[in-house]
């Protein structure tokens, strides 16, 4: 269990990490074949080692999704990494029709994704990137919460069979976990008990989480912190489980709240829960100018706010 | 025909299944298509201007009706895919079996003989274009060929991967317009201008071969030019004509999607059989 997370807690890129995995998977697997688009910093190993196992198909985000659904057709392992938001944008329709559809093995690697990109404005921010690929039958949807979690979240992405989509930090993210954290997909992370509310976060929501927590503890309130590393496959019964021991449940994470985790957890909570639900999420807002931490801020997915309505649901006892 | 999968090399030149009289094909194969018509609606023009197109490409191509999954064989993609009727109707005409029940009216995957669902278009030749690149990466002698419509060339993402193709030098791919003329609000140069379309594929990087797109044997001639040797990737441009064969449709935007009445059928019947006697 990691400790508490404080301010000027040391960061990390998740890029070397994943760039890392992707140099020994090509080590490992011949056929294994990496793709970008203007931009090969996550494939800079494989390119020095196996040069014609990196392609660069310029900035043409629909034609790089169609070339890995050929060459996935006939039987090479894909992985495709460019910036998330023109990806899950431009090239959706073909991310669809012809990799998911078919059920091909392409990994996508999402940089950026979410508010990521912070100061370089909305055009170049991707709220939606988890949900965009959940949406999709056959997909693996991981967001890792920092470069440990990344490169493993990777290399589940790698053995999936199917298409997967991972959602990868631009910048520099909290150092969460140790190299030795034993990850397990399609379950959640207890990081802090449950007493009187339970955060469920995701992604860079699970920092800010953690420091909700502490600020909590502060005051005598027992906020809980489970962290999940997939969108899908949807631990919905563990979510239940955890859930049925507290009248307080809030989601944060970094994504649109209809069509993330804030969602799914309503889907899987209805109907057999009764509390407060409270969603620290991005919402049907463009952001204004600022950072990432001042745009999470923005949409309240930050500790202060986090902390302040836990709190005063928690003083409620959780009653509706 | 007898190449089967396995380690025999197969020649280009070695007999066509099915197609061993290409004109002879392409006209049952129409009768066929005509017959479906009258069950459901289809995209009627489409499927009938591409038919010599698929029968022509299929007996120039390493492709085997009876081992359609054969790993070593060359691929087809009908990136226009709501010519999905020509394509059935064609690979039936051919021996490929399980075509006989109600299909989907695009190409979908898991369809005897359907390398890729497409329909949604700008699709096909970026998924060519991987074969291609994987084929190089295999040092398989394998070609993909795709078949585009014109109409479709209006998407950005086929130049995208024309531009792609060609900086890549992507030998083994081979594009074939069905230069109809026609998409579904009217005339190609009417709606979005395509010309000087063989200018725009030269000046993209690509060997361009244009044919007439019914004349089985001058596309035959020019499917198997593509097929030799050279430093880009091919593009076969082949004229032809909505609606196809059926002399009351052809060339009109008014039989670009529908379905046929027992009177509309004979009429369309009658018609293809006055085409044939007249040609």
């Amino acid at each position: 269990m990691p400790s508490a997370v404080p301010t000027a807690a040391p960061t990390a890129s998740m890029r070397p990490a994943v760039a890392r995995v992707l140099t020994e998977a090509a080590h490992e697997r011949p056929g294994l074949v990496v793709l970008g688009a203007d931009g090969h910093g996550l494939a800079m190993g494989v390119r020095s080692a196996f040069p014609e196992r990196y392609i660069d198909v310029g900035i043409a985000e629909p034609n790089l999704v169609g070339v890995a659904s050929g060459l996935a057709r006939a039987g090479h392992a894909v992985v495709v990494g460019t910036m998330a938001p023109f990806l899950v944008r431009r090239a959706q329709e073909q991310i669809r029709n012809d990799v998911c559809n078919p059920n091909l093995d392409v990994t996508f690697l999402g940089v950026g994704g979410g508010l990521g990109y912070g100061t370089l404005g909305p055009t170049h921010h991707a709220p939606e990137d988890l949900g965009s690929f959940a949406a999709m039958p056959n997909t693996l949807v991981l967001c890792p919460a920092d470069a440990t979690e990344a490169a493993w979240a990777v290399r589940e992405a790698l053995d999936w069979p199917g298409p997967a989509y991972v959602r990868l930090g631009a910048r520099e993210d909290a150092v969460l976990y140790p190299d030795t954290e034993p990850f397990d997909l399609g379950r959640g992370r207890p990081l802090r008990p449950a007493r009187d509310a339970l955060a469920l976060a995701m992604g860079a929501g699970v920092a800010v989480a953690l420091r909700a927590a502490d600020l909590l503890a502060a005051d005598g309130v027992g906020l809980g912190v489970l962290a999940l590393s997939a969108l899908k496959p949807f631990p919905a019964d563990e979510i239940r489980a955890a859930a049925a021991s507290t009248g307080v449940v809030a989601v944060v994470e970094e994504h649109l709240d209809a069509t993330g985790l804030a969602a799914r957890t309503a889907l899987a909570l209805a109907g057999t829960w009764r509390g407060r639900f409270l969603v620290h999420a991005l919402d049907d807002r463009y952001p204004p100018v600022g950072d990432r931490a001042e745009l999470l801020a923005f949409y309240g997915v930050d500790a202060r706010s986090v902390g302040s309505a836990v709190r005063a649901a928690a003083a409620c006892g959780g009653t509706p | 025909m007898t190449g089967r999968a396995g380690s025999r090399a197969v020649t280009d030149d070695r007999p066509p299944a099915g197609a061993a009289r290409p004109a002879e094909t392409a006209r049952r194969a129409r009768a066929r298509l005509l017959g479906l018509a009258a069950s459901r609606p289809v995209h009627l023009g489409a499927s009938l201007s591409v038919v010599e197109i698929l029968v022509c490409a299929f007996a120039t191509m390493r492709h085997d009706p009876r081992d359609l999954d054969r790993p070593d064989r060359d691929r087809l993609i009908l990136s226009k895919g709501h010519g999905v009727w020509g394509l059935y109707s064609v690979l039936a005409e051919l021996g490929v079996a399980g075509l006989d029940e109600p299909r989907a009216g695009h190409p979908i995957d898991g369809t005897p003989g359907v390398e890729a669902a497409t329909g949604a278009l700008g699709h096909g030749l970026s998924i060519g274009a991987g074969l291609a690149e994987a084929a190089r990466l295999d040092a398989a002698d394998r070609r993909t060929l795709v078949v585009l419509g014109d109409g479709e060339l209006d998407e950005g993402s086929v130049w995208e991967a024309a531009m792609f193709a060609a900086h890549r030098r992507l030998n083994t791919l081979i594009a074939v317009v069905d230069r109809n003329g026609m998409q579904q609000e009217g005339g190609t140069e009417a709606v979005l201008a395509l010309e000087p379309l063989a200018a725009k594929w030269a000046a993209f990087g690509w060997r361009v071969i244009e044919t007439d797109g019914h004349d089985c044997a001058a596309l035959t001639g020019a499917l198997r030019t593509a097929r030799t040797p050279d430093d880009r990737p091919s593009v076969v441009l082949a004229r032809t004509v909505k609606a196809r064969g059926v002399a009351f449709m052809e060339g009109s935007a008014a039989w670009h999607y529908g379905q046929l009445d027992e009177e509309q059928l004979t009429a369309a019947l009658a018609a293809l059989a006055a085409g044939e006697r007249g040609a």
